[in-house]
Parts: C-alpha cells; sequence; structure tokens
C-alpha cells in the first residue's frame, strides 16, 4: 500500500448561516479554486475526484452531477460519499483508498453543506422515518411523551441521553461541558473559517436557556453553509508538486449496533459506550505505527456535535483514561497551548456545514502539522501527529485518521 | 481576510414529500409486545445462542446472527439506563412544563424502552434508579397501554 499526502486544503471564504449570493455548486466551486490556489495545482493535474454531502438535506439528488463542471470533474471519474456525519472523512477516506492503492495519483476531496437551501429534520426523519410511522401506527405518542417509545427533542434529545449517561459515567458535572463549550467557541473566535466567533465564557454559556437537560443551547453546534476539498497524492507526487505535506500514516471507520434509532428492534447500546470509537482508533493507531497514544498524539480534532462529545470522545478514542478528560480540562491541557491541544479550530460545535465537517478535522490536523494555519488558532509546539475523527450514523459510526508529519515507514 | 458576501440572488421554493414513500416493514416484535401490552404484560424474544432477550424483538439476534422465535416475558419495571429533561420543543421552543424522557431497562429485558418519567422532580432522577410501568385502565393493544414510569 502506497504512502498517501494531503498537500493542501481550500475553504470556502466563510463559513455562516446563510450564503443568499451564491447557489450550492457556485459555494462549492469557491473552495475548489481555494484548494488550486494553494496548491498551484489545476484541473488538469487532478486524476478523479470523491464527492460528500449529507443525503436529503437540501433536497438534492446527485449533486456531484450537478457540481461536475463546477469541481473540474469533466471527464474524470467522479464518486459521490454520503455517511452521514462522518461523510466529509469518509470522502478523504475514498480519495486516500484511491491514492493507496495505486489506482490514482492525485485525487481532489470535495465536502459541501448548505444547510440554509435544505432542512435538516427532514433529513433527519427520514433516516427512521419506516420505523416511526410503524410506531405511530402502533400508539406511540411521537411529541408528547406519553406511552412507550415517544422522543422529544430530535436530534439533541438523543444526545441528551448521551450526555446523561457520559457524566453519570465518567464523574464530570454538566459545568465541564460549560468549561468545554466556552473554550472551542474561544479557539473559533481565533479561526476566519470558523462560523460562530465570539469569544465566550463560562457564564456566556451558563446564560442560555436548556434544551434538554444536561444540554443547554450553548452548548449546541449551529448550521452552516460552507465546503472544504482537500488535494491527496502519492508519496512519488507529493516530492514533485509540494513544498509541504502532511501524511496520512492511519486511516479507520467502524459501525456498531444503532444506538439510538432502534426503535421497533430493541436497542440494546449505551449511546455513551460507543465502542467503534475505540476500535477504530486502535486500528489506525498500529497502521501509523503509534504505540503509545496518550504520548505520541500531539493534538486532537474531534467531531462533536455537542460540547460534551469533546470530552467524551478523549476517553473513548483513547487519548486519556475513563473519566479523566474533564481533570484535564480543568488543568488546561485542552487548551491551544496545552499539552494536548483540542479543537482548536473550535470542532464542530462551532462550524457545521456537515457534510464538511468531518473534513475539517484532518483538514486542519494538515494545515496545523505544516503551519499553514490563518487566524490565530495555530498550535505553538510542533505537532508530530493528529488525531482526526468523525462521528455520525445512528449516533454509531466512527471514523479515525491519524496524519503525521513523515510519512509511514514501510 | 475581509470577505464581502455579494447581493443575494433569486430562490425558489420546492418541497419533497417524505409521506409518500411505500415502507415494507415486518415488525412482528411489535405486534408480539403489542398483543401482549393488551394484557398489562410485556414481551420480547430471547436468543438461544447468547441469552440476549430483545424488547421489542427482530427477528435475528443481531450479536450472533441467527434466528430467534423463543417469547419471554420480561418485567414491567426496571431501572432507568439514561434520561434527559426536555425543556424545549423539536424546534426549540420553550415548553410549560419541563418532561422527564428516559431509556429504562425493563427486568428480565437487554434492550431499552423510550418512556417518560412522573411522581419524581426531575433533580432526583439518577441512572439505575428503579422505576415501575403504570398502565392505563383499559389497554387496547398500543403503545399508549403504558401510560408513564413511576419511581419504585
Amino acid at each position: 500500500m502506497r504512502n498517501v499526502a494531503i498537500i493542501g486544503v481550500g475553504y470556502t471564504p466563510v463559513f455562516v448561516s446563510k450564503r443568499k449570493d451564491v447557489n450550492i455548486v457556485e459555494m462549492i466551486s469557491e473552495a475548489v479554486d481555494a484548494a488550486f490556489r494553494n496548491t498551484n495545482l489545476t484541473p488538469d493535474d487532478i486524476d478523479s475526484i470523491t464527492f460528500g454531502n449529507m443525503q436529503t438535506f437540501e433536497g438534492l439528488n446527485l449533486p456531484h452531477l450537478w457540481a461536475a463542471d463546477h469541481i473540474s470533474a469533466l471527464g474524470k471519474p467522479t464518486i459521490r460519499i454520503s455517511t452521514g456525519g462522518t461523510t466529509g472523512m469518509s470522502t478523504l477516506q475514498a480519495a486516500y483508498y484511491q491514492v493507496a492503492s495505486g489506482l490514482y495519483d492525485v485525487v481532489m476531496a470535495v465536502t459541501w453543506e448548505k444547510q440554509s437551501e435544505g432542512d435538516s429534520q427532514v433529513g433527519l426523519a427520514g433516516i427512521v422515518m419506516p420505523e416511526v410511522m410503524v410506531m405511530v401506527q402502533n400508539g406511540m405518542d411521537l411529541f408528547g411523551g406519553r406511552g412507550i417509545g415517544g422522543m422529544g427533542g430530535g436530534s439533541t434529545g438523543a444526545a441528551s441521553y448521551q450526555a446523561t449517561s457520559y457524566l453519570h459515567h465518567s464523574g464530570a458535572s454538566p459545568e465541564h461541558i460549560d468549561k468545554m463549550a466556552a473554550l472551542e467557541r474561544t479557539n473559533a473566535s481565533k479561526n476566519p473559517y470558523a462560523h460562530l466567533r465570539k469569544a465566550t465564557t463560562v457564564e456566556d454559556i451558563q446564560a442560555t436557556p436548556f434544551i434538554s437537560w444536561p444540554l443547554r443551547y450553548g452548548h449546541t453546534c449551529p448550521t452552516s453553509d460552507g465546503a472544504t476539498v482537500a488535494i491527496v497524492v502519492s508519496e512519488e507526487k507529493a516530492a514533485k508538486l509540494a513544498d509541504q505535506a502532511a501524511w496520512i500514516n492511519g486511516v479507520a471507520c467502524c459501525a456498531s449496533d444503532p444506538t439510538t434509532a432502534n426503535l421497533i428492534e430493541g436497542q440494546i447500546t449505551d449511546p455513551a459506550e460507543q465502542q467503534p470509537a475505540r476500535i477504530a482508533a486502535e486500528k489506525a493507531f498500529a497502521m501509523a505505527g503509534i504505540k503509545n497514544p496518550r504520548k505520541e498524539i500531539d493534538m486532537a480534532e474531534l467531531y462533536n456535535g455537542f460540547a460534551h462529545q469533546s470530552l467524551m470522545w478523549l476517553e473513548k478514542l483513547g487519548l486519556c483514561k475513563e473519566g479523566e478528560a474533564h481533570k484535564m480540562l480543568d488543568k488546561g491541557a485542552l487548551d491551544i497551548d496545552g499539552e494536548l491541544p483540542t479543537n482548536a479550530s473550535g470542532g464542530v460545535f462551532s462550524t457545521n456545514a456537515i457534510g464538511a465537517s468531518a473534513m475539517n478535522r484532518p483538514a486542519e490536523c494538515a494545515l496545523q502539522i505544516m503551519r499553514k494555519i490563518e487566524g490565530g488558532h495555530q498550535i505553538p509546539k510542533k505537532v508530530r501527529n493528529a488525531l482526526a475523527h468523525g462521528w455520525g450514523g445512528l449516533f454509531q459510526y466512527v471514523t479515525v485518521m491519524i496524519i503525521s508529519d513523515e510519512p509511514r515507514k514501510a | 481576510m475581509a470577505f464581502e458576501m455579494g447581493p443575494e440572488t433569486r430562490q425558489v421554493q420546492g418541497t419533497w414529500d417524505v409521506t409518500t414513500y411505500k415502507y415494507k416493514i415486518d415488525g412482528g416484535g411489535m405486534k408480539l409486545l403489542c398483543d401482549a401490552m393488551k394484557e398489562k404484560k410485556i414481551r420480547g424474544i430471547r436468543c438461544n445462542e447468547c441469552g440476549t432477550v430483545y424488547v421489542p424483538a427482530p427477528t435475528f439476534c443481531r450479536k450472533c446472527h441467527v434466528d430467534i422465535d423463543e417469547v419471554v416475558e420480561v418485567e414491567d419495571s426496571g431501572e432507568v439506563g439514561t434520561f434527559a429533561v426536555e425543556m424545549a420543543d423539536m424546534r426549540g421552543n420553550p415548553i410549560e412544563k419541563e418532561r422527564i424522557s428516559a431509556q429504562i431497562k425493563l427486568d428480565g429485558a437487554d434492550t431499552w424502552l423510550g418512556g417518560t418519567i412522573e411522581g419524581v422532580d426531575w433533580h432526583d432522577v439518577k441512572i439505575g434508579m428503579k422505576v415501575k410501568a403504570i398502565w392505563v385502565d383499559n389497554p387496547e393493544g398500543r403503545l399508549s397501554d403504558i401510560d408513564h414510569f413511576e419511581p419504585l
């Protein structure tokens, strides 16, 4: 298997709630142009394109074919990837497979979401629609809460179940969620490609209302419009095309039992258990030759639609012991200049163009390693190995990438 | 880095109606449960290989990948697996009275069922707390036959 490098990233100029000035493909092309600008490549250099966004969120079928000319895909292989919240990293992993296998040398991964044009609640409902219909036919009070099976709160409701379980088992307090939220929003204030860019205090977070205890409004991510593109190449091409590269040394993904959506066939898994995170991380560490992740991983970019998740993922991914993440937060270890900077970008929690969200994790890791971070969130210490994480599906699908400053040894 | 958005361009309205699809779904485990609920009972299916009891039941064990059909009755009481306290509706608007929404592991089952807990201040709810089902007076074989759960 060949080594694969990220040689450049392109973002849309901004990630915001509503891009009313461009349509979907115009917005995507901004990130594609930025990737070409940042790598000095041209469309002729690209062998193949992978493309990802959430299915149904914009009510749009075959967006990769509509976008074909805007992503320089005419006459080239193009495949669409859609795996839920993990879509962005799955799209990058698909590009990785194409280069690692020797099939292509230079592949562009294009990820995006334009949430302002769609309705994410309809998209999410589409995941469990058949089961919900059966439950409703059998007398479930969907939103009222009488009887068995009612599930108020949508995505936040399910995340709250996870947060309660995480707090119970870790010993962290709801105030730790407030503190993590304030840290990440403050990190985001330094990131020009973040959506919510206001330095935020614990008191600011605590002034927001609860949606579903233990989660407050201030613990939830925004819905964003934006796109992110990464160009990955073989080791041989990296030497020819790029001055700098960040190496994809570990790649893994893993699914488990649907923890929140098995409405009619019995849910058997605690939403905070997240066994796929441990399995995927262990596989990625082994592939990257990481023997002691707690020592060797220098930074983490974690997929956190909700603020408690950063702490939970640190434990589930093996970057600290169970019950230790909130203690690391308390002693400043998760700060940009700390021992294990966590979501220096502000995380999904501050910027969520969903299809791009799990791409922004490895993209940020690559830019940190290459020291090409724009804005004020460059991690001061040298980053050798970074962990990028994606999460989604029915609460049970995890992707992991290890991004490093040097290629994997054979 | 100063980026100015351009003027707003034209937008047109469209719909995708998710209610027009024809989903094929067996729901045998759901029928087993609802038929039992008519008698104020809870029934599911046990896997002969690993012993996992599913309520409502699938047709095969998701751990062992074997067909399962051994019907078992479980208790209508159990413990709180996890919970949340709803204070806003699906669209984020505040609701009048908070609702304790829980995932409950019934005694004898390995699965979690969603339900509402009443008769306790939400600050006092804990994971692992024992709760029992409160049935409606005249069950009809529907999921609404259990009205809510209360602490044991």
